[in-house]
C-alpha cells in the first residue's frame, strides 16, 4: 500500500500538451477516480504512474521515493486494462500467477496465492481454463485476480468495466467495490461513467483537456462543482446552465434567463457577488432544484412544458422559460401530457452562478 | 449456413465443386507424372502414348544415389549372381555401377550430398530469416523508428531485382572473400532474402498482437526481453510458422544462386538434378526419382505446420 504523489506533471507528445500540470496526491489506501470526456488525458495519467508512458517533466513519487525515471517493473504497480489483456496461451491459473513468477516465488507458494486470490473473486472453478472460454465478466475478474495477486502497492485500473454489459458492470463496480474494503489497496480508476465515479471514489479527480478541474468527495464534486465544466459532467440528467440576467433591487431581485420577463426570486445574499461584475454570468441548476407545481405558489410562475422523458422512478420535464429549456425531475407522471402549462420555480440554495468567460463558479456566502 | 438452398445455389455450389476438381487435376497432374515416372523401368518411361499399368520398380532410385557407367562387357555369371538386388537392377538396365579400386566401395553420384546441402541450407537459412525478422518486425511495430516507412521500403526493395541480376556481382564478391562454393555463402545469401519477407509478413502479424500484452508483463514485473519471449513469441508463432514455410520453400527451391555460387562442396539439389540431363543419353527415370525426392521435405514441413499455417495465412485476421 502506497501514497502516490504527481508533482506538476507535464506530458507533450510532439506538440500535443496532454497533460498540463498535474498537481496530485493520493493517499494511502484510498479509493481515487479519474473521471473526464474521451481524449481529456485520464489514460495517459494512469500510464505515466504505472511507468507505461514516459512523463515530460515533473515528478511521480511513490511512498515518497522519485520514480518518474523508474521502470514499470520497479514500480511496483498493478495495471488493469479495459481489454483485460489476459494472455490467450496460458490458462487462467497461469496467467494469475504470472506476475510471481517474476519475482522468482516458488511453486507452492505461488500456488496458495492464486488459489486465495481465485477464491476472493469466485473464479476457482475456471482456474483450468483459457481465457477464451470465459465469459466477459469472468475475464475481468481474471485480470484483477492477476493484479492483486502479488499485492502491489497500488492497482490502478484504466476503464476496467468498460466493455461488459449494464447490468455486470453493476455487479462487477460492487465487487470492486467489497475487494477495495477488504484489500485496502491504493487505487486509481479511470472511467468516463459519472455514475460509476460516485459510487465507487473516495475522492473524484476531473480531467479536462489534460487540466485537472476539481478534485474532491462526490458529494463535494456534485454539490459545489469548481466550474461549468465540473457542473455538467458530473450528474445526470445535466445541470442546467444558462445565461442569467439581473432585475430589481432590495428584497426583490430576480434571475432572469431565456429573455423571459419574468425571473426567478433570489434572496439578496446570494446574488450580490455575482449580479455588479460587468460579466456575462451564467446560473446552474439540477434537474432537482427545478420545482414544478400545478398551483400558484409564492415565486412560482407559469410555464409551458414541451417534452417528458418518463424514466420510471422518476419523470425529466423540458419546461419552457423565454427561448430555453429548463429540466426538471419530477415523481413519474407529475406532469400528465407535453404541452401542459406548469407553475416552475428554483430553489435558490441550489443555484449556481458561473463566470460567463472563465466558467468558474463564483461562490458567494453560501 | 447450412438452410434450405434454392436451386440456384445448389447449382451454383455444382459448378464450383467442379471447378475445384478441373483445378485440383491440372495442379496434380505434373506430380502425378514425375511421381509415376519415378517409379517406371527405363524402358517404359518415354512411350507414346505413355505408360499407364505397369511393374513399379525402384531401379530409378538405385541409380540415383550410386555412381555408374556403360557396361563394355556383360558381367559373368558369377558376378550377376553374388551382386547384391540392387546391383542387379543397374547391371539389367545396362550400366554398371562403379566402385572405389581400392577398397572396392560402392561410389555414390552425389545427390544425397546435394540433398543434405539443400537440407542444411534452407533450414538454417530459414531459422535465421524467420529469427531476425520477426525481431526485427518488433523493433518496427513497438518503436518509433526514424524513417519507419523509408526503411521498411528500403527492406522491400531488397526483393525487387531478380537473384540472376545481382548473382553474377555477388559471385564475384564471394570469391574474394572465399565464400563461393561454401553454405555459409549460401546461407548468408538466402537469409538475406528471405529477411525482407520475413520482416513485412511478421510486422503484419506482431501489429495484430495488442500492445497491452506486454505492458500488462511490464507492471508485473518482466523486462522487454522477457515479455518479447513471454508474451509476445507465443502469440507470434502462428505467423513465424506461415512466415516460415514460406522461406522454406523459398531457399528450397532456389535454382539461380545455387547454380552460379556452388559447384561441388555446398551444391544443392535444385541445381544438379537438371545437371544430370546433359550426361549421356537423359535417363528420366533417375530425374524423376530425385525430382519426386526433392518434393518430399517441402510437403512433410508443410504438413507438420498446417494448423498454424491455415490460420496464418489469414494474416492476423484470426484474433477475435
Ligand atoms: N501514444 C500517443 N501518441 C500521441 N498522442 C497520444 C498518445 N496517447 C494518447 N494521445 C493523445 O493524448 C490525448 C489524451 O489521451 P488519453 O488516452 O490519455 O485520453 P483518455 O482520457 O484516456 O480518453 P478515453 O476516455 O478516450 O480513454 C488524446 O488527445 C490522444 O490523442
Ligand atoms: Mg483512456
Amino acid at each position: 500500500m502506497a501514497q502516490i504523489d504527481m508533482r506538476n506533471v507535464q506530458k507533450f507528445f510532439g506538440a500535443n500538451q496532454v497533460l498540463k500540470d498535474l498537481d496530485l496526491t493520493i493517499e494511502d489506501g484510498e479509493f481515487v477516480v479519474m473521471l473526464g470526456q474521451s481524449g481529456g488525458g485520464k489514460t495517459t495519467a494512469l500510464r505515466a504512474i504505472a511507468g507505461l508512458e514516459t512523463v515530460t517533466s515533473g515528478q511521480i513519487l511513490i511512498d515518497g521515493v522519485e520514480m518518474q525515471h523508474k521502470k514499470a517493473a520497479d514500480r511496483d504497480i498493478a495495471f488493469v486494462f479495459q481489454s483485460f489483456s489476459l494472455y490467450p496461451h496460458m490458462t487462467v491459473r497461469e496467467n494469475i500467477s504470472f506476475p510471481l513468477r517474476a519475482v522468482r516465488m516458488g511453486a507452492a507458494d505461488r500456488e496458495k496465492a492464486v488459489t486465495e486470490v481465485a477464491e476472493v473473486l469466485q473464479i476457482t472453478e475456471h482456474l483450468d481454463s483459457k481465457p477464451s472460454a470465459l465469459s466477459g465478466g469472468d475475464m475481468q475478474r481474471v485480470a484483477i485476480g492477476r493484479a492483486l495477486v502479488r499485492r502491489p502497492k497500488a492497482l490502478l485500473m484504466d476503464e476496467p468495466l468498460g466493455v461488459l454489459d449494464a447490468k455486470l458492470r453493476e455487479q462487477m463496480r460492487a465487487e470492486i467495490k467489497r475487494l477495495h474494503i477488504a484489500r485496502g489497496s491504493t487505487s486509481v480508476y479511470v472511467t468516463h461513467d459519472q455514475v460509476e465515479a460516485m459510487s465507487l471514489a473516495d475522492r473524484i479527480v476531473i480531467l479536462h483537456d489534460g487540466v485537472l478541474q476539481q478534485v474532491g468527495a462526490p458529494e463535494e464534486v456534485y454539490l459545489h462543482p469548481t466550474n461549468a465544466f465540473v457542473a455538467k459532467f458530473v450528474g445526470s440528467p445535466v445541470m442546467n446552465i444558462h445565461e442569467a440576467q439581473f432585475s430589481g433591487v432590495n428584497g426583490h431581485s430576480s434571475v432572469h434567463i431565456g429573455g423571459a420577463e419574468t425571473g426567478f426570486h433570489f434572496p439578496e445574499q446570494l446574488i450580490n457577488h455575482v449580479r455588479n461584475t460587468g460579466q456575462a454570468v451564467s446560473l446552474g441548476v439540477r434537474p432537482e432544484a427545478v420545482l414544478l407545481s400545478h398551483e400558484q405558489r409564492e415565486g412560482y410562475f407559469l410555464a409551458q412544458t414541451s417534452n417528458i422523458e418518463p424514466l420510471g422512478s422518476h419523470d425529466i420535464v423540458d419546461v419552457l422559460v423565454g427561448e430555453t429549456v429548463l429540466r426538471a425531475r419530477t415523481e413519474s407522471g407529475y406532469v400528465a401530457r407535453e404541452g401542459q402549462q406548469v407553475f416552475v420555480n428554483i430553489d435558490p440554495a441550489q443555484a449556481h452562478f458561473f463566470d460567463g468567460a472563465s466558467g468558474l463558479n463564483l461562490r458567494g456566502a453560501n | 449456413m447450412a438452410g434450405v438452398q434454392t436451386t440456384a445455389e445448389k447449382w451454383t455450389n455444382r459448378t464450383a465443386i467442379a471447378a475445384v476438381f478441373v483445378a485440383l487435376i491440372i495442379m496434380l497432374t505434373p506430380i502425378y507424372w514425375i511421381a509415376a515416372t519415378a517409379f517406371k523401368p527405363r524402358n517404359l518411361a518415354t512411350t507414346i502414348p505413355p505408360t499407364v499399368v505397369y511393374e513399379p520398380t525402384v531401379a530409378p532410385f538405385v541409380k540415383l544415389f550410386t555412381k555408374r557407367s556403360q557396361l563394355r562387357e556383360q558381367p559373368t555369371q558369377e558376378e550377376y549372381d553374388t551382386a547384391p538386388w540392387w546391383e542387379k537392377m543397374v547391371y539389367d538396365g545396362g550400366e554398371k555401377v562403379v566402385r572405389n579400386r581400392k577398397s572396392g566401395e560402392v561410389r555414390s553420384s552425389g545427390y544425397g550430398d546435394r540433398f543434405k546441402n539443400s537440407l542444411i541450407v534452407s533450414v538454417i537459412s530459414t531459422i535465421l530469416a524467420v529469427g531476425m525478422g520477426t525481431l526485427t518486425a518488433y523493433g518496427f511495430s513497438r518503436f518509433k523508428v526514424a524513417g519507419e516507412d523509408d526503411w521498411l521500403f528500403f527492406i522491400l526493395s531488397t526483393r525487387m531485382l531478380p537473384p540472376v541480376v545481382v548473382a553474377i556481382p555477388m559471385f564475384l564478391m564471394y570469391r574474394v572473400v572465399g565464400l563461393n562454393d561454401t553454405h555459409m555463402g549460401l546461407i548468408i545469401l538466402y537469409t538475406a532474402f528471405n529477411l525482407s519477407f520475413a520482416v513485412w509478413i511478421m510486422k503484419g502479424f506482431i501489429d495484430e498482437i495488442p500492445r497491452e500484452y506486454e505492458e500488462a508483463a511490464l507492471v508485473d514485473g518482466y523486462t522487454r526481453i522477457q515479455a518479447f519471449f513471454k508474451v509476445v513469441l507465443p502469440e507470434a508463432l502462428t505467423g513465424m510458422a506461415a512466415t516460415a514455410v514460406f522461406c522454406f520453400i523459398t531457399a528450397w527451391n532456389e535454382y539461380a544462386f545455387a547454380l552460379i555460387m556452388t559447384n561441388r562442396n555446398a551444391q544443392t539439389a535444385p541445381p544438379y538434378i537438371p545437371s544430370q540431363v546433359g550426361s549421356g543419353l537423359p535417363d528420366w527415370t533417375v530425374i524423376a526419382a530425385g525430382t519426386f525426392l526433392f518434393l518430399i521435405p517441402v510437403a512433410i514441413f508443410t504438413f507438420l505446420l498446417r494448423n498454424h499455417l491455415l490460420r496464418g495465412m489469414s494474416f492476423g485476421a484470426i484474433r477475435k
